[in-house]
């Protein structure tokens, strides 16, 4: 996350941004809308030249920053992401599938297989050429990040703040745990239930145990992550290791620290 | 100090009391431990409480708070004051007391005050307990097992009645109003002495008790014992957000959806976040779990010993609970009571 302004004193124009959606649900973008109170506003400081969500045009070749949702998993996409890098002030990649590959990325371990398992065949010429699942960030340099399955709209307007008005504030790499203590929610290890928030990087504010479930590990795998470390803990509390392992691909699949750390 | 007894069967009566003119917060059952909360009735409160899971700092430097508000247009700080509310924390055990006392001279008693912090420690009233030791308590250790002062009663358990201590007006009038309270009797003192040894009695013996540890903590700074703590580190900060001392904050601006007026917010932070010696330039001058636990261990058992005459922990066991890898103090002492068995073969 660059601490730079896209409005200086000296050019002052508002920033040209795009939306374009990649291999997901669409539903980061339509989280977006669910910023509706503050819509008008959010729209009153940017000039938002192309919404993958909501046109048919084509993206145009000017701007400035643009916001990527999904996986990247043809090489139509890898170009698109990268004839992107090569116009855009600032990238933004929003929601699991563009920060982690999410779930997107269980295909990626014997993808030339399991396409067999959906087709008859090879799979049709609109899907495009097929590669193993990734993030953005695993074809270009991405500005910055939103993280989750779905975002969160108000960390979305946040970041978009950030980029708009500059911010020096360092991504945290924290895990989830101080949250759940800050909340004063139970820790479901203390039951010997299975839960990511071991190695999972805060920011959500543990939205889910709120709510009386385990983190799923939506925000990926913390860069401070030690999963090691909290293999250990599952084992001390009872947890199945393997099944914490399991549990870690749904987010993590094509995390190169997971390959690192001994994948059994 | 003043002493009084009053009847435990009072006790209601002087909650509802303090629930006239304050807001009440106190230990109450949520799910399999407790927590701190507002109650609505006497009944809600579990005084028999061993811990809460985190403790009441969080009525004194929330996790949160807005500290300004500002005209990001006008570049002008806007006139702000936050609303405090007057609060009666009841059922506050020794060890959150000193805890409590460990703030102040971090934050009020140094060279700058802290207003925020002030103003809420000003707002609010302290009731204190006493309690009987769990397994993970080692307050004792630090004699953080007595609270001499930083409380505005405190009710000592003799059977079916508390010896009270009091130590301002304006809970005493109180007292004085709601309960019938009177002289305590040589019987109520020989009580008080029998708890008082109780309590001394039940500390769980496993915990070493470690004469010189200030001074341990320089002489093993490099022994690879803090590569084996540290490298267990989540860097999920758990055991500062329990921790009734750790006071560490960030500030941040932010800004309101329409970018034209926003907020400057304080939040926990904690040195055992990853990010927290991150400097300019990109240099993290504490980069890995070793650095971090042991620069936690630290301040907890060195520094602030050092600087202020007593240890920044309080030996509540929060993070003993709170950590999923098993890294706390009471590691740190049985590290030093084996190094000592080493060296004495």
């Amino acid at each position: 996350m660059g601490a730079f302004s896209l409005i200086t004193d000296a050019e002052r124009r508002v920033p040209r941004v795009v939306v374009v959606g990649l291999a997901s649900c669409f539903g980061c973008q339509i989280q977006i809308t669910n910023a509706e109170p503050y819509l008008m506003q959010i729209l009153g400081q940017i000039d938002l030249q192309y919404w993958q969500l909501v046109t048919s045009e084509d993206m145009p070749d000017e701007f400035d920053v643009a916001i990527i949702e999904g996986a990247v998993t043809t090489r139509e996409a890898e170009q698109t992401v990268r004839a992107v890098r090569e116009r855009a002030a600032h990238v933004m990649a929003i929601g699991a599938c563009a920060t982690t590959a999410g779930v997107t990325g269980m295909a990626a371990p014997g993808l030339g297989g399991r396409v067999g398992e959906v087709y008859e065949g090879a799979a049709p010429e609109s899907s495009g050429e097929l590669i193993e699942p990734r993030p953005v960030s695993a074809v270009i340099e991405v500005d910055s990040e939103v993280l989750c399955c779905p975002i969160d709209p108000m960390d979305f307007v946040a970041a978009l703040q950030r980029v708009l008005f500059g911010s020096n504030r360092l991504p945290d790499t924290r895990t989830l745990c101080s949250d759940c203590k800050r909340n004063e929610t139970e820790c479901f290890y203390n039951d010997a239930t299975l839960c990511l928030g071991l190695v999972t990087r805060a920011g959500c504010g543990a939205r889910c145990v709120n709510l009386g479930r385990p983190c799923n590990g939506c925000a990926g795998l913390s860069p401070d992550a030690n999963v090691e470390a909290a293999r250990m803990a599952c084992a001390t509390y009872g947890v199945d290791v393997a099944a914490f392992d399991k549990a870690l691909e749904m987010f993590n699949q094509v995390n190169p620290a997971l390959a690192e750390s001994g994948d059994e | 100090m003043l002493y009084r007894v009053m009847d435990k069967r009072e006790l209601p009566a002087l909650v509802r009391a303090f629930m006239e003119s304050y807001e009440v917060v106190a230990p109450v059952k949520r799910g399999s431990g407790y927590v701190f909360d507002v109650i609505g009735s006497p009944d809600e409160i579990e005084l028999d409480y061993t811990q809460t899971d985190a403790s009441p700092k969080k009525y004194l430097m929330p996790s949160t708070e807005t500290l300004m508000r500002f005209d990001a247009q006008m570049n002008l700080v806007d006139d702000f004051t936050e609303q405090v509310t007057p609060r009666v924390v009841f059922g506050v055990h020794t060890c959150d007391i000193n805890a409590m006392n460990r703030l102040d001279i971090a934050l009020i008693e140094g060279k700058y005050v802290d207003p925020y912090y002030q103003a809420r420690r000003d707002a609010t009233m302290i009731i204190g307990i006493s309690c009987v030791p769990g397994d993970n308590c080692f307050c004792h250790l630090w004699g953080a097992d007595e609270a001499q002062f930083g409380y505005d009663l405190f009710l000592h358990d003799i059977g079916d009645k508390y010896l009270v201590s009091m130590s301002n007006v304006e809970a005493t009038n109180i007292l004085e109003a709601a309960c019938e309270i009177s002289e305590a009797t040589d019987e109520d003192r020989i009580a008080f002495r029998q708890a008082t040894r109780a309590r001394q009695a039940a500390f769980n013996k496993d915990i070493p008790d470690v004469q010189d540890v200030a001074m341990l903590m320089d002489v093993f700074h490099s022994d690879p014992f803090w590569e084996e703590l540290g490298s267990r580190c989540l860097s999920c900060s758990a055991c500062a957000s329990v921790c009734p001392t750790c006071f560490c904050f960030d500030i941040r601006d932010v800004l309101a959806p329409d970018g034209k007026t926003g907020e400057r917010v304080r939040t926990w932070d904690a040195c055992t976040s990853p990010g927290f010696a991150a400097v300019t330039g990109g240099y993290n001058f504490r980069p890995t779990g070793r650095e971090r636990v042991r620069h936690r261990m630290y301040h907890k058992l060195n520094g602030f010993f050092v600087n202020h005459d007593r240890m920044l922990c309080v030996g509540c066991g929060r993070c003993v609970k709170a950590c999923k890898t098993g890294i706390n103090p009471i590691e740190v002492l049985r590290f030093f009571k084996r190094k000592g068995a080493d060296h004495a073969k």
